[in-house]
């Protein structure tokens, strides 16, 4: 789960001090090598990737000549750092990550939208609920402060006073909410609700998408340099994509049980990965992949992400998506 | 010259000062005579062991020279050619006795000797103790053995500090008899800084008698004693007439300080 | 009880299974305090959750400990050479010791991705990061270590014409090795955890993958199992070192006797530049050799750009200064809380043997404990004030000063304690006249080790509570990709620990001229 989540999922853990590696203990993988590509998931493996399991699984890269590592995200494992360096081809990424990182000189393209919707939620117990921006005012709510533009950005567009909410600087976990230091988080429609869930808790969601917040999450980033030279690759790994990702909305409940079983090791539990499966579905489809395909996206959504990008600091054109690997995958 | 050879030593002007304006040693000029056993008797502080660093090239000299055979004590270290029986025995306490005494081999970059070393351990009277640690041993035993270890090397030059201090009298006597047999058999040049003058008369050739600090020389006494010197020898008149002699300069040495506190 | 007593610092007491009782006791009824939180699960949900999911946990356990274990080796090999070199080679001392420090400064959030590119997908990054865990802590009391030996020794070795090669391999070597032991204690844990947090980096499997899962998912039982096992490790080998420890230093330690040297030069202002010029280079020479893109790989030029030379580079300033001044303010109150709280608890268990049984293994425990699991319980109970923070600082800066100062307390050399024996003296009397003194040299090794451990601490805390200082600066920069922002805040800590360091070493060399001349000599 990529995305601004939390500065928990990409951010520091200093304890225990840490440095310079060895420098030359190796170069790690030659940054082109001929049909070995990497593709630098945002998190750590579970039915979020889901697609890419059953193109991998099915041995559709394999066929069009690649051979495909996922490389597992984690706290502390940003995604932009493997594809300027070249260690991977594509990352994980989201929209305004992407624009952060571009901001700062990295040469990143967006090839692809996995989820159309922000999965962004407001999550609150059903007895002290936030159902709109509305309900913020006078509220604790528990994040990382590092996504206080996220939450300026939802007050701007729906005329809420964002001073009005106490934010409590929380790790990324529901257990604030469920023992009262906070009345509602900021995390993911499809993680902290789902371990509630699972836990048997009720929670109350409200998805910033649905109050204007437009930002592409679960986003498919590749260098310029990779665009120019290495279309066929990426043509063929999104080809898997596609395919991976049509089968997955074909039955999530199959997809979820393919997560569990290839990686044993993860500590996986199926009940997780299925209502996870379900809850992303909504995300990631609608009528637009339909008629388009996975992945695709319009002007319209775009312009609406430059506006929200701009609310948040970032300021992008159009020019950050190239939608030309994603018309020759779906041959428009 | 070999490791082994006994060589003379020399200071020439030799001064000593601590950090602090501390003076030890004021201008020493002496001559040690090569395979000869020299004795430093003198008030407790009042530069003996400093003086015996200075030689063994442990400390260096504020002003004036040490030379062994002619050259710096720095050379005479690099060859291993001196060896010295501290005050303090410094045995590493994680070695036995035997390893103790087989670490100055190995320090001194010689063969392996397994008798010599078991000789001389049996010599100082520690036999079978070899295996025991010196947390085991009484404080004589260690200061025996530290004693063995500095002569399994067989130096040309031999610096004993206080080295018998700890040990039992009827010990010391029976070390006073056995051990100088063992350097004057090789010639060697042996000095012994201690406060017993019946130890100084009877182990050795020449007795010096130092002031207190800072130390001068202020008498220097032969020994003709014949060798070797059966027990008995302390009875003999012409030990005491020494022994008086060394007795009475130690005095006068000590007296000097009372008369420069006098003085201030 | 001397030496006997003090020998308690390598295994846990004879009363050990009553202590672990009691251990277990408190945890259960901190759990049932605490239920209802999704915070903390008791040891009878703990082995619950064992029983059923036995087969992953020991196939995570075996990788993160085989990565700890190789971590653990090469770190503590690493810090042997550098405090032989160190010692062998007195002009670069400084030089090593300052690199060293400053190496052990950087923030997993600045290295975690370099080593990933570098070393790739497998364990390469959960080993390096076990090694970078250790090695200060070992290196440091070695430092100690190679110096703790009479002088009348090292005249000896020098009598015999042989220097500084001879001096160590016969004397130094094993004079260190009390402090040795202490470094090995201290890196148990720690290489464990070093090892966990590493995964965090990507990697595909091991109890920290596993750790960050279950806490996401309200996986109290699985965290506190992760927790447990992790803690029992650690406890494990840190008594199996003890063990070993018993075993080899069999003789009561000596006497130190050292004249008082013309010594006491610190780290002047210019080995300060130099150790400083010599890690700017030290730091291009490193990323430009592995090739690393400047993009997340800032050289020391790209730094000065940003944060001198740039348009915007005032605010950058200011935005660097405005958080390391929210830090600083915890640091030192941290510091000496971690600090004191080790050698308090060191002196605790010499004055109660008793306690050690309690003692040891909750020691071991909260330290082997990932921080990201104890803090929301702490936090919850302590609030995100200055008690809250400094408490977690504390946690995790005291255990390196608890294990070296326990080891420093049976310095005090046995024939002394005879002599306090022979006058019948109590425990209070030995301690303040024989094992406090004989103590010094451990217990500055500590506040040195101390020095970026606590620095490091109070940017977790930051990160994980409250939200502030250079913690989160660097976090956030991580996540928007701001690398120049983030090697600001790298530099900034840097700095920071090598201030504190120089001051230790000031006050050390006061204290240490009194009661350990030949640690401060030449």
């Amino acid at each position: 789960m990529a995305g601004r989540g939390i500065i928990g999922r990409r951010a520091v853990l200093a304890a225990g001090g840490a440095a310079l590696g060895l420098p030359l203990l190796g170069r790690g993988r030659p940054a082109h090598a001929q049909a070995a590509i990497g593709m630098q998931l945002s998190w750590l493996h579970s039915v979020q990737f889901a697609g890419s399991y059953i193109a991998q699984d099915r041995g559709w890269w394999r066929e069009a000549g690649l051979d495909v590592t996922l490389l597992q995200g984690g706290p502390n494992a940003p995604v932009e750092p493997p594809v300027v360096s070249g260690t991977a081809l594509v990352g994980i990424s989201a929209a305004d990550y992407t624009a952060a990182a571009v901001a700062q000189g990295a040469p990143f393209k967006i090839l692809a939208v996995a989820m159309q919707k922000n999965p962004f939620v407001v999550a609150s117990l059903p007895g002290n609920p936030v159902a709109a921006p509305g309900d913020l005012p006078g509220k604790r709510i528990g994040m990382a402060l590092a996504n206080t533009p996220v939450l300026e950005a939802l007050c701007r567009l729906n005329d809420v006073d964002a001073s009005a909410v106490t934010v409590v600087p929380t790790q990324y976990s529901a257990a604030p909410l469920l023992n009262g230091e906070v009345d509602c988080l900021l995390c993911w429609e499809t993680d902290l609700p789902v371990a509630m869930a699972v836990q048997g808790v009720e929670s109350v969601t409200m998805l910033l998408a649905d109050h204007g917040y437009s930002v592409h999450s679960q986003t498919y980033i590749a260098t310029e340099e990779s665009l120019a030279e290495r279309r066929a690759e990426l043509v063929a790994l999104l080809s898997g994509e596609v395919r991976g990702w049509e089968a997955y909305r074909e039955d999530p409940v199959a997809a979820a049980r393919l997560t569990v079983a290839r990686f044993p090791d993860a500590g996986l539990d199926l009940a997780t990965q299925r209502l996870q499966a379900d809850r992303q579905v909504p995300l990631m489809f609608s009528d637009l992949t339909e008629a388009r395909g996975f992945g695709w996206w319009t002007e319209e959504a775009v312009a609406a992400n430059i506006e929200t990008l701009a609310l948040l600091g970032r300021d992008v054109t159009a020019d950050l998506w190239d939608r030309s690997i994603l018309e020759e995958v779906h041959g428009a | 010259m070999s490791p082994g050879a006994p060589p003379e030593v020399e200071c020439t002007r030799l001064s000593k000062g601590f950090d602090g304006g501390v003076e030890v040693l004021r201008e020493i000029d002496l001559r040690i005579e090569a395979g000869r056993t020299t004795a430093f008797v003198g008030p407790s502080g009042c530069g003996k062991s400093t003086l015996l660093r200075l030689i063994a090239g442990l400390e260096r000299p504020s002003s004036g020279a040490v030379e062994i055979g002619g050259r710096p004590p720095a050379e005479t270290l690099r060859r291993a050619g001196l060896a010295v029986a501290f005050q303090d025995p410094s045995l590493l306490p994680w070695r036995t006795v035997r390893g103790n005494v087989e670490l100055a081999l190995k320090l001194a970059r010689r063969r392996p000797r397994p008798r010599a070393v078991e000789d001389l351990i049996a010599l100082v009277g520690l036999s079978g103790f070899g295996d025991a640690r010196p947390a085991a041993l009484s404080g004589g035993m260690r200061q025996r053995a530290a004693i063995a270890r500095a002569m399994v090397t067989e130096p040309g030059l031999l610096l004993l500090d206080e080295p018998f201090g700890a040990v039992d009298e009827l010990t010391r006597r029976q070390l006073a008899q056995d051990l100088p047999r063992l350097w004057e058999a090789r010639e060697t040049t042996a000095i012994l800084v201690t406060h017993s003058i019946h130890e100084a008369v009877m182990l050795s050739d020449r007795v010096v008698v130092f002031s207190s600090r800072p130390a001068r020389i202020v008498a220097d006494v032969r020994i003709d004693l014949p060798r070797p010197r059966p027990a008995g020898t302390t009875a003999d008149p012409h030990f005491l007439a020494l022994s008086d002699r060394v007795s009475a300069a130690l005095a006068k040495g000590m007296g000097d300080r009372a008369d420069g506190l006098a003085a201030q | 009880m001397s030496a006997r007593a003090a020998a308690a610092a390598f295994r846990p007491a004879p009363n050990g299974l009553a202590g672990a009782a009691l251990l277990v006791l408190g945890w259960e009824a901190a759990a049932r305090a605490f239920a209802g939180t999704y915070l903390i699960a008791g040891p009878v949900d703990v082995l619950a959750y064992l029983s059923g999911n036995g087969a992953l946990m020991a196939r995570a356990l075996s990788e993160t400990l085989g990565n700890a274990a190789l971590g653990f080796v090469a770190g503590n090999c690493a810090a042997i050479l550098l405090a032989a070199a160190a010692q062998l080679w007195p002009r670069g001392r400084a030089a090593i010791a300052g690199l060293a420090l400053l190496v052990f400064c950087l923030p997993l959030v600045a290295t975690g991705p370099i080593l990933r590119v570098l070393l790739g997908p497998g364990p390469g990054p959960q080993i390096v990061l076990a090694a970078l865990a250790v090695y200060y802590t070992t290196f440091v009391p070695l430092l100690v270590g190679l110096r703790a030996a009479p002088a009348s020794w090292f005249d000896l070795v020098r009598s015999y014409g042989r220097g500084p090669v001879t001096e160590l391999r016969r004397v130094r070597a094993r004079a260190a090795l009390p402090y040795l032991f202490a470094g090995l204690q201290i890196a148990a844990p720690a290489a464990f955890l070093g090892a966990m947090v590493g995964e965090f980096t990507g990697a595909e499997r091991g109890m920290g993958v596993l750790t960050v899962r279950a806490m996401r998912a309200l996986d109290v039982e699985a965290t506190w199992a992760l927790a447990s096992v992790a803690a029992l490790v650690s406890i494990l080998a840190y008594a199996g070192i003890g063990a070993l420890a018993e075993m080899v230093l069999r003789e009561r330690p000596p006497v130190i006797l050292s004249p008082p040297g013309a010594a006491g030069r610190g780290a002047g202002p210019a080995r300060g530049a130099l150790v400083l010029a010599l890690a700017v280079a030290a730091w291009w020479i490193v990323l430009e050799a592995a090739g690393l893109p400047t993009f997340f790989a800032k050289r020391p030029d790209d730094f000065w750009a940003a944060f001198v030379t740039a348009p915007d580079a005032a605010a950058a300033r200011a935005t660097l200064l405005g958080a390391l001044a929210e830090t600083a303010i915890y640091v030192l109150p941290g510091y000496l809380a971690g600090l004191l709280l080790g050698a308090g608890l060191a002196i605790a268990i010499l004055l109660v043997p008793a306690a050690a049984a309690v003692a040891l293994p909750l020691a071991v425990a909260l330290r082997s404990v990932p921080i990201v699991t104890s803090a929301p319980l702490l936090v919850l109970a302590l609030g995100r004030g200055a008690v809250g923070t400094v408490t977690l600082v504390a946690i995790m800066v005291f255990f390196p000063s608890f294990v070296a100062c326990l080891h420093g307390l049976r310095q005090a050399p046995g024939q002394v304690l005879d002599v306090f024996d022979s006058y019948a003296a109590g425990r209070v009397a030995r301690l303040v006249h024989v094992q406090v003194p004989a103590m010094w040299p451990a217990f500055f090794a500590a506040a040195r080790m101390a020095v970026p451990a606590s620095v490091l601490a109070v940017t977790v805390v930051e990160w994980l509570a409250t939200g502030q200082g250079v913690g989160s600066l660097m976090a956030l920069s991580a996540s928007l990709s701001d690398y120049d922002m983030l090697w600001g805040s790298v530099v900034a800590v840097a700095l920071l620990s090598g201030a504190g360091y120089v001051a230790v070493g000031a006050v050390e060399r006061r204290v240490l001229a009194v009661y350990a001349a030949e640690q401060v000599a030449g």
